[in-house]
């Protein structure tokens, strides 16, 4: 192994998010780590993580076994299936387990799909997680009429150009709940209505990852959701299908999930999610308070700041949880290394894109561009933020950028 | 019958009564490529055999070898006894794997004996095999002059039947020549010149520079993998990461802007060199091509050489872009050298760069500031990393 030896004092090649904050042993140092990526992932509630090894060391059985322990675990799975079908006002069987949200938004498009034998007309909007963007873009290839349909300023889909686009032929639209990297909610009931209105025989489909127990249900064929952004470890979500529209499943083999999905049941991590979700229930508007006031008193931290401006709804509009400001003169990217070295960990925009250089797609189709893009930076909080931290980072940013802004570009 | 591998070396036999330094280099490096598979290396006249490779890791063995700087080709053979009967029937085994691919192959028969005592000469096995080939194979023909396949006997203490012929990374054997200090920046071409280095033999170190915040965490960690990618070829590499933000950002304030650049590779130059004068290399490795951008016209490379006192080796000099692109994908080091997390310093690149910079003035610019005692603190704070092939990879 290499010398992991530290990188501005950060020990290398151990895991960060022990706890909170944390002495490191080499320096003596306590450095106290402030998580507004909550967006990215969360960490596994303490219940939540507990239920999962008990799953793991005891409860271990294949459910679909035939021997009375994996029976009385397969009753277990469907008593939390039936807890999180609840929250839709939905029927056990209309809730699919599977391993996330990419996953969940994959096999709804081509679930659904499988089902038409026409190459009917797909509408999506341009600010989609790249789970549902990527393949629905992959089928305009094999002659699908894909229609990708525009934002307004504040990432909200433009309800009139998703209105001129709907046709009788189309089979499949699918529009996110929250936005990922800036926090705009659409009013998916309303845009479900008039999908139904125009084109009855769509299926509307919403990804609902960035939403889900956070904000109320809403109406739709098909909903995804992850457990690993409710404090549920990943590789864990699910996929609720309302009865009778039409869907052939995704992976095929041994039949599980109602020969939908099949796979060896995840008992762990889905006996997991329903420990987290239950704890979302019931707290939630505990839950709700808590993360909207770290929200605000981050953001009103900030405007006091020279050249900070806000992307997306005003902070009482978007979801309580995502905050996304641009930093004008530094680059989002440079500002993130900064305070990463002080122990804020922040993002860029999706960590599902940060590993790629070149254009934000949200922000473009949002008409963000140049300085304002660049130095974009996405806060996301959960309920275990405190007010401090709030006031904390924002100090933290403003020493940051008063070093990084004195070497802008000339 | 037991599978062998012949390896046949390259420029070696040019040498003189040094011969015997190169080869056991060679030897040397071959043992340790072959690291964890059994086997064992013999030297005979010219030759180098490896013997003793189990079945399950012959490919593996292949393809290590491939990688071996002084290594010119490689055949897998058939060591057997040298009866005639057991020559014939090795030879036609041999032939008909040939004849599957292609039946109306050419071919002749290649024999060299320095068993001596040998029952017949070498041109009495081209005949006489070549004639029992032909009568066991109808469809194939003979070629003497351009043969598809040339199917070799060597009957020394063994008989060493073989029809195949490997080509290797050919070169010198790595320390063979010394040692010299790469500077590597995380970009396609200093990788590609560091390979053609130690294709000379050289043994590499390895300096980066690197300016945290404004490069990723992620960049430091794609330089130590493509060091670990460049060390299949090289054997193990010392890498020293230096802090360079510092540097930079007392540069960019202090230092007139279109000079920033030049400035900055002369004080890279400098720190480089200090490093390897630790460490007894003696020439700096750089991945410039003339011309390529503005620090690599011929008045910048005459500015960057000034900074320091040991020779600045540029084997890529001569190349254009698209081939040294080539090459990086050839050495399997291009995919890394692509991943994104690189020049978020450009921050510090300025807009319009000196081109034809002025040795006298860019020593005057420089003179301005007093870098030696932030060059001492980034010396002093330097982290210094083994990287091998064998480690994990990081990206």
């Amino acid at each position: 192994m290499y010398k992991r030896s530290g990188l501005h004092g950060y020990p290398r090649g151990k895991p960060l998010c022990k706890s909170i904050s944390e002495r490191y042993p080499d320096t003596g140092q306590i450095i106290a780590m402030i998580y507004f990526d909550n967006s990215a992932t969360t960490r596994v509630f303490d219940e939540a993580a507990s239920v999962a090894v008990s799953y793991m060391r005891e409860g271990y059985f294949n459910p679909s076994a035939a021997y009375s322990p994996a029976v009385s675990v397969e009753r277990e799975v469907n008593l939390a299936r039936g807890r999180l079908a609840s929250f839709f006002r939905a029927d056990p069987s209309e809730l699919i387990f599977t391993s996330g949200g990419t996953e969940s938004n994959n096999i709804a498009l081509s679930g659904t799909l499988a089902q038409r034998r026409d190459k009917c007309r797909i509408i999506t909007t341009a600010v989609e997680h790249p789970s549902v963007y990527e393949p629905v873009n992959a089928l305009k290839s094999s002659g699908y009429d894909v229609v990708i349909v525009d934002v307004d300023e504040l990432g909200r889909v433009d309800a009139s150009a998703l209105e001129a686009a709907l046709t009788d032929n189309t089979g499949f639209v699918s529009i996110m709940h929250v936005n990922n990297e800036v926090g705009a909610i659409n009013d998916i009931n309303a845009l479900y209505t008039l999908v139904k209105s125009r084109a009855p025989g769509a299926v509307f489909h919403s990804d609902g990852v960035q939403a889900f127990l956070k904000l109320p249900a809403v109406r739709c064929d098909m909903y995804s959701f992850s457990g690993h952004k409710l404090h549920a470890p990943k590789g864990v979500g699910g996929l609720f299908v309302k009865r009778g529209v039409k869907f052939a499943g995704g992976q095929m083999g041994g039949g599980q999930e109602n020969n939908l999905r099949s796979g060896t049941t995840n008992v762990p991590s889905i006996m997991a999610l329903d420990t987290a979700a239950g704890l979302y229930m019931k707290h939630h508007g505990e839950y709700m308070a808590a993360m909207r006031d770290v929200k605000l008193r981050l953001y009103n931290n900030l405007t006091r700041i020279n050249d900070v401006v806000l992307n997306g709804p005003s902070p009482e509009e978007g979801a309580s949880y995502i905050l996304n400001m641009s930093f004008l003169g530094v680059r989002g990217e440079v500002l993130l290394n900064s305070l990463s070295e002080k122990g804020l960990l922040v993002s860029t925009g999706s960590a599902c894109a940060a590993r790629h250089r070149g254009k934000n797609r949200i922000l473009t189709a949002m008409g963000i561009k140049d300085a304002r893009q660049d130095g974009a930076i996405r806060f996301s909080f959960s309920p275990e933020n405190t007010v401090d931290e709030a006031d904390k980072a924002a100090q933290m940013i403003e020493d940051s950028l008063s070093v990084l802004r004195r070497f802008r570009r000339r | 019958m037991e599978r062998v591998i012949l390896v046949r070396y390259t420029e070696i036999h040019l040498k003189g009564l040094n011969r015997p330094f190169f080869e056991q280099k060679l030897i040397e490096n071959i043992r340790h490529a072959l690291k964890g598979i059994p086997s064992r290396v013999e030297r005979e006249q010219g030759r180098i055999y490896i013997v003793g490779i189990p079945e399950s890791d012959f490919e593996e063995a292949i393809e290590r070898l491939k990688a071996v700087f002084g290594i010119h080709s490689i055949s897998p053979a058939y060591a057997v006894d040298k009866d005639w009967e057991t020559v014939t029937k090795t030879a036609f085994e041999l032939m008909e794997k040939q004849v599957e691919k292609k039946p109306d192959l050419s071919f002749k028969v290649f024999a060299r004996r320095s068993d001596k005592h040998y029952f017949m000469n070498s041109d009495g096995i081209n005949r006489e095999l070549g004639h029992l080939v032909l009568e066991r194979f109808p469809s194939v023909h003979v070629d003497i002059h351009k043969p598809e396949v040339s199917l070799c006997v060597e009957i020394r203490e063994k008989a060493y039947i073989y029809a195949e012929e490997i080509p290797c990374a050919k070169g010198m054997p790595v320390g063979s020549s010394g040692r010299a200090t790469l500077l590597i920046s995380g970009g396609i071409d200093s990788p590609v010149a560091g390979y053609f280095m130690a294709k000379r033999g050289i043994v590499l170190s390895a300096v980066h520079f690197y300016s945290y915040p404004y490069t990723s965490e992620r960049a430091r960690d794609k330089v130590v993998e493509l060091t670990r990618l460049l060390s299949r070829f090289a054997g193990r590499i010392r890498l020293h990461l230096v802090p360079f933000t510092d540097i930079q950002m007392k540069i960019h304030e202090e230092c007139p802007s279109k000079e920033t650049t030049v400035i900055m590779r002369r004080l890279m130059m400098k720190i480089a060199q200090r490093l390897a004068e630790g460490e007894g290399a003696k020439a700096l490795i750089t991945g410039e091509a003339l011309g390529q951008v503005a620090s690599q016209t011929l008045e910048s490379l005459c500015t960057t050489d000034d900074a320091v006192t040991m020779p600045v080796l540029r084997p890529l000099i001569g190349f254009d872009k698209d081939d040294i692109m080539d090459w990086a994908r050839k050495i399997g080091t291009y995919e890394t050298s692509i991943l994104p997390f690189e020049d978020c310093c450009t921050v510090f690149v300025p807009k319009h760069p000196v081109t034809k910079p002025e040795v006298a003035d860019i020593r005057a610019s420089e003179a301005l500031v007093d870098f030696t005692e932030l060059i001492e603190n980034a010396i002093e704070n330097t982290e210094v990393l083994t990287v091998k092939y064998e480690d994990p990879k990081l990206i």
